[in-house]
């Protein structure tokens, strides 16, 4: 169970270390004024100043209750949750299989796991799904659009 | 009448057998994108966008329209016959169009929706026909100060009337120009913001951005509710059709004053949702029928359909004539735009008439294909949401996954979308808007651009803003704009000092 209050704080501490982040890298480009006109870093250094100004202030606004934040004080409830993760730890599983599998197999891999493993569908129409997706795929991609999509590594193994 | 002129050219290029076939391709995976949950116009548009590259400017950009359209009226569907927006911009449909429908007139709330749609759209279209040469004409004189003071308006007013929390925002739009910033430096040639990785000197497309922050982003907040599609009849009675649509001039001050709110949220960069939201609430206030408002009303479904349609197609109107996108899809076309290697803005109406007014041809005629073909299809895409959500989601997924890859072969690309549906799922849910994010990525390098020309140009004094009449009514508007919000609030203090926090949270829907 996760808070609106705790994902307001996690969100504004995100946003503003992308701006700590942006501004410190601009520094390197030099701000202000130069002979050649503005600085490389002038205007990522301004955003950069916004965008922790701005997180400050949402995080400040997260902190202290106001009406509308208690009106809804709790964001993800813990079925939500296990929800979520259903959906996107699976989906890192397969983003991070790709370099190894390749996009084929590791769509393959990904589409029969979520169908069968949970029992949203029979091991046989997982499979038939699953396979007919990189059918689809290759299909279009690397026949008709001919975009080559990452094999992996382990085609490049076993010489594809 | 010279733009008539150059309308019946258009007409000459937009109605051809190829250029029609595209236009119904378009239609069609535009409805598909709009009825799915987790693909909607923007990341439909831009995985399509690699497809387009070697196609002709003009019939990529039919195509691309064309799937607006048809997501847009797509989103319509299911709001009504699934009380499931398809679009961001269809919610507002969903208060009145889903009761309707439930009470045993389906047809009667689809035409209706499809009918009022149609007719924002076309004083959309109207609109640019006539007011888009003028206002590139105007621009033509612009210089790289007017310009920056053009995109501070655009800027200004998604704070100032975007219905979001500003702060928020203003963060978003700040966190888009800091990703646009990223890469080599066109001025200068220097590298900026890679955060030491390597690969980021080619600049972080907006397409990954897009893909991550509409399609996973959405796909976890549809996930996270956990659809219970039950549906309504879905079948359509043809002489009913014709008759809802007969009945809607008796709704005319309904169909104008709509009309009216989604072109002016379109140009100025407000977009369909909050367009949508916007013309709901104020029909409701001024509607005869306003009380019953919720139960099924009709003019409770002609405000927002008009309102999103008049808002979708006017987006386009700065897209071409200032090179300003109007609203998040806009600015995924504009992208292609400038991938096609033309240059959005006023030299497009001299250099590139064959585009630009085959384009707004296209226009009329792309939204009578889609009315005819949504008509048509609507039991087929209805019956596609019966599949079950835990089969769409993981496809959707592999589709993003392959779309951010494509674009330029980048395994990075891939897990810098899956970073941007955290990013695309947190801001939903704490009603951060997305569309300005997507707008300063895309045009962030223009706006810098025009001004650190005109720091140039005045040896550094910011009295360039100032210095004639149009420029310093253009900075004066955005920064207006950017205090409303203040203003506003200051306001609300002053009458009810009783009640500090009325922040009024009826606005937060509207970013959903």
């Amino acid at each position: 169970m996760i808070s609106r209050r705790a994902l307001e704080l996690a969100t504004a501490i995100l946003t503003g270390s992308f701006g700590v982040a942006v501004v410190v890298q601009s520094l390197d480009n030099g701000i202000g004024w130069s002979s050649a006109g503005v600085d490389a870093g002038t205007f990522p250094f301004l955003t950069g100043i916004i965008i922790v100004a701005g997180s400050l202030y949402n995080l400040v606004r997260g902190v202290v209750p106001v009406a509308t934040l208690a009106n809804v004080p709790i964001a993800i409830t813990s079925i939500e949750l296990r929800r979520l993760a259903g959906l996107f730890v699976p989906a890192a599983i397969f983003v991070a299989a790709i370099p190894l599998l390749g996009m084929y197999i590791a769509s393959v891999a990904y589409i029969f796991a979520v169908l069968a493993i949970p029992r949203h569908q029979s091991v046989l129409r997982s499979a038939v799904t699953a396979t007919a997706t990189a059918l689809a795929l290759y299909v279009v991609f690397e026949r008709m659009f001919q975009v080559s999509l990452p094999h992996g590594a382990l085609a490049a193994a076993l010489g594809f | 009448m010279e733009n008539l002129q150059e309308l019946f050219h258009g007409f000459t290029i937009a109605v051809t057998v190829p250029h029609l076939a595209l236009m119904a391709v378009g239609v069609l995976l535009g409805i598909l994108v709009g009825v799915l949950p987790g693909l909607g116009a923007p990341n439909g548009v831009s995985l399509l966008l690699p497809l387009t590259f070697g196609m002709q400017p003009v019939s990529a950009i039919i195509l691309l329209s064309s799937m607006y359209w048809g997501a847009l009226f797509g989103g319509s569907v299911t709001s009504i016959l699934f009380n499931i927006p398809g679009e961001p911009s269809s919610v507002a449909t969903t208060f009145d169009g889903y009761p309707m429908a439930r009470d045993g007139r389906p047809t009667t709330a689809l035409a209706t929706a499809f009918g009022s749609a149609a007719f924002g759209a076309l004083v959309g279209v109207i609109l640019i026909t006539f007011l888009a040469s003028w206002v590139a004409q105007v621009a033509l004189a612009f210089g790289p100060a007017e310009y920056f003071a053009v995109y501070f308006l655009a800027f200004a007013s998604f704070v100032g009337m975007g219905g979001a929390a500003p702060i928020k925002t203003v963060v978003a739009l700040a966190i888009g120009f800091a990703i646009a910033a990223i890469g080599i430096d066109t001025v200068s040639g220097s590298v900026r913001l890679t955060m030491g990785i390597d690969e980021l000197v080619k600049g972080m497309n907006f397409v990954v951005a897009v893909m991550g922050l509409f399609g996973i982003g959405e796909l976890l907040v549809a996930v996270e509710e956990e659809f219970h599609a039950r549906a309504v009849s879905s079948k359509i009675e043809w002489r009913e059709v014709f008759r809802a649509v007969g009945r809607l001039p008796r709704h005319s001050v309904a169909l104008l004053r709509s009309a009216a709110i989604g072109c002016w949220m379109g140009i100025t960069p407000g977009g369909p949702t909050a367009a949508s939201f916007m013309s709901y609430g104020i029909a409701r206030r001024f509607s005869r029928g306003g009380r019953y408002f919720g139960t099924g009303e009709v003019e409770g479904i002609i405000s927002p359909e008009t309102a999103d349609h008049a808002a979708g197609t006017s987006a386009l109107l700065p897209m071409l004539s200032l090179g300003i996108p109007g609203s998040a899809t806009a600015a995924v076309m504009m992208g292609g735009l400038m991938i096609w290697g033309l240059n959005p803005g006023p030299m497009l109406f001299v250099d590139q008439k064959d585009f630009v007014w085959g384009l707004i041809a296209s226009m009329y005629v792309g939204n009578i294909v889609a009315v005819a073909l949504v008509l048509l299809t609507v039991p087929v895409f209805a019956a596609l949401m019966r599949i079950p959500f835990v089969i769409i989601a993981p496809l959707i997924v592999i589709i993003c996954v392959v779309g951010a890859y494509s674009v330029s072969n980048s395994y990075l690309d891939v897990v810098m979308m899956l970073g941007f549906g955290i990013v695309g799922y947190l801001f939903k849910r704490l009603f951060y808007p997305l569309a300005p994010l997507v707008l300063a990525i895309v045009i962030g390098d223009k706006a810098e651009d025009a001004f650190r020309q005109s720091m140039l140009m005045s040896k550094g004094s910011l009295g360039i803003f100032f210095a004639n009449k149009l420029v310093t009514c253009l900075v004066v508007g955005g920064i207006a704009l950017l205090l409303l919000p203040l203003v506003l609030q200051l306001a609300r203090l002053w009458r009810k000092p009783a009640s500090p926090a009325a922040e009024t949270p009826s606005q937060e829907k509207v970013i959903i």
